[in-house]
């Protein structure tokens, strides 16, 4: 291969762009492909989120009556059904849209930003710190049947609690790097989790069994109220994460090169850090611990869109909104009038999803 | 005023002295080049240079400011880095990657202006890498390749490029090539470099000047001819070294006892 002797040119001298073709467009072609399936998943998933339930209400009813909701034409749908689409299943669908979008997109970040595939918005001990604050939230009220009121303050506070610490430890703050932060966060989780395992052993059965309901996540108790609570925390964080698409992929060529190309990466990491335990916290507080969405989603849309942060993070915002609406119907009617967890549904669809694309497209690196 | 100054540099880690009291100047729109074993300090010297690590004591001034006092995005406007192990991302395009060299002027929250891209173009024409602009980075061979890890030094637009073994695992083709590249950015651009290279007779033939270092301690500093002759650099390889010229170029010829 010989390397041409070009002519001289200023370092700054602009010339034509280079004859590159149209190599650049399958590409762009598939993220505009990608990027309408997604809108249209979210649609189907909005409309099924409605839709489907133990009480049948025809689908174009509900359409109509969400069309009516927006001002346009007149709901025909009876007193009770309203009752059910708005005030059981909307606030349920939509927290299934905010806890997607926000697991996903925070999924994705911590991936971007620790540079490790296996990284899961719970890294930093937000799951231990959650799972400790509801089970003392639980244990607290001893043998009583339901879980108390301030579980979600309580899990809200120990998810915080643990990211917080997490971070103190893993190198004082600005001068930590993503192993001691990683190492960090496995210990604070073992710490919490023993912990947590502990108070459970000291419990009754009753008691650890609903410890064990709220651990593996649910969207059954969603009320508008508890939108109301997730939803700015969500807006805000999932905004700033996917913001920082650019830094991240920047930090794609590591920390010490990143810097020298002018980002400052201890800041970066902090902030992404920040709005992606933030946002998680809030979502662990009002639906548990929904696993799954955080690694699996941003893998399924690297592996179709590519390895650029800034295509896998808007989209994983729809596509983990879309795919946890949809893991939640089926959670809720699969064994109706019982509900599976809806940890469990993520995985048993998530994993053949992404692995018959994992079997179509060569794996590629965070 | 030099282009780098390096004045009374000490590094240490813990209790290792990495480097002890090092005083350099290079002046702009020449190649210096530093050399030594193992250990030497060579690395260190690079990074404290480009600003990844900060002084114990000492300066590192860039045109009279001090480096380890400028923000990131000032500094990478200031002095560009070619490590000897670049990280080479999955997935991102040639010309994605040249532009990550940009990012200090546009900022990671916007994209790349008119400007930006034109000088990204101009690189990637410059060193040839134009029909290549849309391949995947990490197929590129390893001379492709370390063109591509110079050509995001160059998109930098600092008049100041510092690297650590830039010819490592390439064939002698491509390192000779990748070498008269960044020397001809050096004459017709007048590019300051500041480079590592453990092959002394490369290091001879392409810098101005040679910068002999030994276990963290600046030992020699002078021209490539003399420096290649010491005594000094025998005893930093405790090596018996011969010079030869061939055709008006000094091959340094290690002699086996």
């Amino acid at each position: 291969m010989a390397i041409e002797q070009a002519p001289a040119r200023g370092r700054d001298r602009v010339v034509d762009p280079p004859a590159t073709g149209s190599s650049g467009s399958p590409e762009r072609a598939r993220v505009i492909i990608v990027s309408v399936a997604t809108v249209l998943a979210l649609v189907v998933a909005v409309i099924v989120g409605l839709v489907v339930g133990p009480t049948s209400i025809g689908t174009w009813r509900v359409v109509g009556a969400l069309v009516a909701h927006l001002g346009l034409g007149h709901s025909t749908l009876s007193p009770l059904q309203s009752t059910i689409i708005w005030q059981l299943r909307a606030p349920r669908m939509v927290l299934g849209l905010l806890s997607g979008a926000m697991l996903a997109v925070a999924g994705a970040t911590y991936q971007g930003v620790f540079r490790n595939p296996l990284a899961d918005p719970y890294l930093l001990g937000v799951a231990a710190g959650a799972g400790l604050g509801a089970t003392i939230a639980i244990v607290d009220v001893g043998g009583g049947l339901s879980t108390p009121s301030w579980t979600p303050a309580l899990a809200f506070g120990g998810a915080l609690v643990a990211v917080v610490v997490t971070w103190a430890i893993g190198g004082r703050g600005l001068r930590s790097n993503t192993s001691t932060l990683i190492l960090s966060g496995v210990a604070v989780a073992a710490l919490l989790t023993s912990t947590q395992t502990y108070l459970q052993q000291q419990s009754s059965a009753n008691t650890v069994a609903r410890v064990y309901i709220w651990l593996l996540g649910s969207l059954a108790s969603a009320s508008w109220s508890s939108v109301t609570l997730v939803l700015p925390y969500v807006v805000v964080c999932a905004t700033i994460c996917v913001l920082a698409g650019r830094a991240l992929d920047v930090m794609s060529v590591g920390e010490d090169e990143s810097r020298s190309l002018g980002l400052p990466v201890a800041r970066v990491r902090l902030v992404v850090v920040a709005a992606s335990s933030l946002g998680t916290a809030a979502v662990v507080s009002a639906v548990g611990l929904i696993g799954f969405v955080g690694i699996i989603v941003p893998h399924v849309v690297r592996l179709v869109v590519g390895t650029s942060y800034r295509k896998i993070l808007p989209l994983s915002v729809g596509v983990g909104a879309a795919f946890l609406v949809f893991a939640d119907t089926i959670a809720r009617t699969i064994v109706a009038p019982s509900e599976l967890p809806l940890g469990v549904v993520t995985a048993i669809v998530g994993a053949p999803v992404f692995v018959v694309i994992l079997s179509l497209r060569r794996p590629v690196s965070t | 005023m030099s282009a780098i100054e390096v004045e009374n540099l000490v590094v240490r880690i813990g209790r290792a002295t990495l480097l002890s009291d090092v005083n350099l100047y290079v002046e702009p729109g020449t190649w210096c080049t530093v050399i030594g074993p193992n250990g030497a300090g060579k690395t260190t010297l690079i990074e404290t240079v480009a600003g990844l690590r900060t002084p114990t004591s000492g300066t590192v001034r860039m045109s009279g400011d001090v480096v380890s006092a400028m923000k990131e995005s000032e500094r990478a406007k200031r002095v560009a880095l070619v490590p000897q192990h670049p990280v080479i991302p999955v997935g991102m395009s040639v010309k994605e990657y040249v532009a990550l060299g940009r990012i200090a002027y546009h900022g990671p929250l916007r994209s790349p202006r008119p400007h930006d891209r034109d000088v990204v173009d101009d690189v990637l024409e410059r060193l040839s890498l134009a029909d290549f602009a849309y391949r995947d980075v990490a197929t590129l061979s390893g001379g492709e390749r370390q063109r591509a890890v110079l050509a995001r030094a160059l998109a930098q637009g600092t008049m100041v490029v510092v690297l650590d073994e830039p010819i490592t695992g390439l064939d002698l083709r491509h390192q000779i090539a990748t070498l008269e590249l960044l020397q001809r950015e050096v004459h017709e651009c007048g590019l300051t470099v500041l480079a590592t290279l453990h092959d002394l007779t490369l290091a001879g033939q392409f810098a101005d000047r040679l910068v002999l270092l030994s276990r963290g301690e600046l030992v020699l500093d002078g021209p490539s001819a003399e420096v290649v002759r010491s005594v000094e650099l025998a005893d930093a390889y405790e090596m018996d070294l011969r010079v030869v010229n061939v055709d008006g170029g000094d091959v340094v010829v290690p002699v086996r006892h």
